[in-house]
């Protein structure tokens, strides 16, 4: 009772540090919305708008990481329709795209199930898309599709791609992602993004991440196969 | 859709007034009028009590008090809310592991702080749907006809929708719930044949179970917590079948990883320190029962049983003064609770005694006796008398402890779970009993009488059963069994000769023994359907 645990002050932090950019997102969307509003620049309202949901993510990572490294991370594998999913994920940054003149769309088979844990998947994808709104010109779209018995769930956007480095880096280790990709050489976001994918574990396959430049849209890719 | 959500009621609970207003603001822009709040847990509950919601959006982390979790658990397990409302817990801090504490109420969705207007409308819309669906499913479970309801999952089922793998999974709780083992067997391979579910897999370890195939049930559950290590249902389930095979150690051991997990289950923290006392490890003990009463200080499921544990192992580490503290402590935090007293009574009797004070002893010994005679119930009796069992141990009272541990064994001849704590309270205190010669006996005697009975109905001599089947029920009165078959013979002989007073006044006095002991308990649904058939024919 009185030894302090340490990620009991994480995650309380966290708490309250959620709960002020709730209310920054709240109220900024009212702000963005109202059409009374004459003070604020809609703008650099979206921009903050964008900026804090990126700091969501980043602490819903570092949360999810910090756990995973004291393996007091639980996995909840539900059934779930990827449809819906993807209707909710794309509901969620739908306001941030168009302020940004961004087009968000999702491509999917209404009847698709997938099994994956809900709420990792979903911070895997709202930071790629987070992601993705920095280099999409116009376009961003997430799709879902059966392949080879995996689950593939992919991010794409019309920017300039990923560059080469970024790519080789996936090429390698299918197995040992974890270990090509550490945190300290790569962005946060694939770090992330490969552990969780290899979290999902069906028999003896596992899950992986992969990048790769124009599949439906000319611009990056982001490929997550789950099992 | 705007109509969907202006009809439904919503009850908005967080501490925080500005997060409260947000979310108000938020629904009513999606055309929400009806909006309740509650800034705590408490508040939340007493909401609940006096009105019916359609959604509950509460948060996990409301200050001190209650958290989320445990205004779920109270509103379930009081059934304030019924299968047709729907609970959302909003969590911040992504904290699964908090919610995993308690398997057995989870809500019915999850929304991680901050959500987007856009985001709340799909989710509402999708549990809408899933809900509207379930509707006639929920009228079936809150007039409590299982059967209906399975009835009615499978019209749905056989449409194929898309939330088909929540509707097998709720049609094999049913069957487990109802003992349809074949039929929960059934449905789970359905699922299974499609993808390795872990939740069905522990459906087939839990049929396996109640089917007594504790060896198969023992290979599932260790399977299931090797493949997924974090699933803490496997743990505990596991740990029961150890239980049933004699293995306390091995199950204090299973218990032990899975607090490590998750430490926040109350039933979990109370059966390790059973177990752990059991096996003489005190340290182990008190601890968990430290941890049990911590958590259960703001839960419905607090229970006086919680501190006589604690004290009782605090007693056993040699710490005298803190454990009658706690036993001081139970008046105090269950002055509603007639029960209560028995527990302070019968715990500071024990730690009295390890304390050498004889005659404080005696005299806790002795009120402990007056309150449980003043009791008088049949309701937990044999909970009680365990209780009371291991004090009269603890004293020296062997044969006062072997009596009632012989009432007990007679009053649950087929419960192996109440049986196995005999066996473990003798092994506990020392006592010198043989327990498991003793339950051998008085199962051959019990089941020579019920099956003479059921002989003597096949044969058409109903008296000779009912008089052999009351007399049995009359001797072993928190005899479940026994009970509900002397009430179906009564209702056999009146289904062929007619109905009496003085039989309808006996079955209702054996139903209502079973639906005191054990309300959930699957065979009162058939004497219950069989009761009313013959009144409703009659009048």
């Amino acid at each position: 009772m009185d030894s302090l645990d340490f990620s009991d002050i994480l995650a309380s932090s966290i708490h309250d540090i959620k709960n002020s950019l709730s209310l920054i997102l709240t109220n900024l969307e009212d702000l963005i919305n109202n059409p009374d509003n004459h003070i604020a620049n809609p703008r650099q309202a979206s921009l903050l708008q964008h900026e804090a949901r990126r700091a969501n993510n980043n602490l819903i990572q570092l949360l999810t990481l910090y756990k995973l490294g004291q393996r007091q991370l639980a996995m909840r594998v539900t059934a779930n329709n990827l449809a819906d999913f993807l209707e909710e994920v794309v509901a969620e940054n739908l306001s941030v795209c168009r302020t940004l003149d961004l087009e968000l769309s999702c491509r999917c088979d209404p009847d698709l199930e997938g099994y994956f844990d809900l709420e990792l998947v979903r911070g895997v994808l709202d930071s790629t898309i987070g992601n993705a709104r920095r280099y999409a010109r116009s376009q961003i779209e997430i799709s879902a599709d059966q392949e080879d018995d995996f689950l593939v769930i992919r991010v794409e956007d019309d920017g300039v791609g990923f560059p080469p480095a970024l790519l080789n880096l996936l090429e390698y280790g299918t197995g040992r992602q974890g270990d090509s990709l550490n945190p300290g050489r790569t962005q946060l976001g694939l770090y992330f993004a490969s552990r969780i994918a290899q979290l999902h574990r069906n028999g003896a396959r596992q899950g992986r991440i992969q990048l790769r430049n124009g599949h439906h849209l000319p611009g990056g890719c982001f490929e997550l196969w789950l099992p | 859709m705007a109509d969907a959500f202006t009809a439904k009621s919503f009850l908005v609970v967080d501490d925080f007034a500005d997060m409260r207003s947000a979310i108000k603001g938020i629904l009513i822009s999606l055309g929400v009028t009806r909006i309740d709040q509650a800034n705590n847990g408490k508040e939340a509950i007493a909401k609940l009590q006096n009105k019916h919601f359609d959604v509950i959006l509460c948060d996990y982390n409301l200050g001190p008090g209650k958290d989320g979790q445990q205004v779920l658990e109270e509103a379930r397990h009081r059934r304030l809310i019924g299968v047709d409302t729907i609970f959302i817990m909003i969590t911040a801090e992504n904290t699964r592991e908090m919610v995993m504490g308690a398997v057995e109420y989870a809500p019915d969705s999850y929304l991680s702080k901050p959500f987007t207007k856009e985001l709340l409308r799909t989710r509402l819309t999708k549990l809408f749907e899933r809900k509207a669906d379930l509707t006639k499913v929920n009228e079936a479970l809150m007039a409590k006809d299982t059967a209906a309801a399975i009835r009615e999952l499978d019209a749905l089922i056989a449409a194929k929708p898309r939330n088909l793998g929540e509707l097998l999974k709720l049609k094999s709780e049913l069957c487990i719930d109802s003992s349809r083992l074949d039929e929960a067997m059934a449905t789970l391979e359905q699922v299974l044949a499609i993808r390795e579910m872990p939740w069905a897999r522990l459906g087939i370890g839990k049929i396996q179970f109640q089917r007594k195939q504790y060896d198969q049930a023992l290979e599932t559950f260790r399977h299931l917590t090797e493949q997924e290590p974090n699933f803490i249902a496997a743990y505990d389930w596991l740990a029961k079948t150890q239980v049933a095979k004699r293995r306390f150690a091995e199950a204090e051991e299973t218990l032990r990883l899975a607090v490590r997990l998750s430490p926040r289950g109350i039933q979990r923290q109370h059966t390790l320190g059973e177990l752990a006392l059991n096996n003489g490890h005190t340290e182990i003990a008190e601890g968990a029962y430290e941890q049990a009463v911590t958590l259960a200080k703001h839960s419905v499921l607090n229970h006086p049983a919680l501190f006589a544990g604690l004290a009782n192992s605090k007693s056993a580490n040699g710490k005298y003064d803190e454990a009658l503290k706690v036993t001081a402590e139970i008046n105090k935090v269950f002055p509603d609770r007639p029960e209560a007293s028995f527990y302070a009574a019968s715990a500071t009797a024990l730690v009295k005694t390890r304390q050498g004070d004889k005659a404080g002893a005696e005299a806790a010994l002795a009120e402990a006796e007056q309150v449980l005679a003043q009791l008088n119930e049949t309701v937990h009796a044999s909970e009680h008398a365990l209780e009371m069992a291991k004090t009269y141990a603890g004293l020296g009272r062997a044969d006062k402890a072997t009596a009632l541990l012989r009432q007990v064994i007679a009053n649950n001849h087929d419960d192996d779970e109440t049986l196995n704590r005999v066996v473990q309270l003798c092994q506990e205190s020392g006592l010198d009993y043989d327990a498991e010669t003793a339950i051998q006996e008085v199962q051959r005697d019990v089941v020579k009488t019920n099956n003479e009975g059921v002989r003597l109905i096949k044969q058409g001599e109903f008296e000779a059963a009912i008089q052999l089947l009351t007399q049995a029920a009359n001797e072993m009165p928190g005899n479940k069994t026994i009970n509900l078959n002397a009430a179906k013979a009564i209702l056999m002989y009146m289904e062929r000769r007619g109905v009496t007073e003085e039989g309808l006044r006996t079955v209702r006095c054996y139903i209502d023994r079973v639906q005191s002991l054990a309300p959930d308990d699957w065979r009162l649904a058939d004497v219950n359907a069989r009761l009313r058939k013959l009144t409703t024919t009659k009048g």
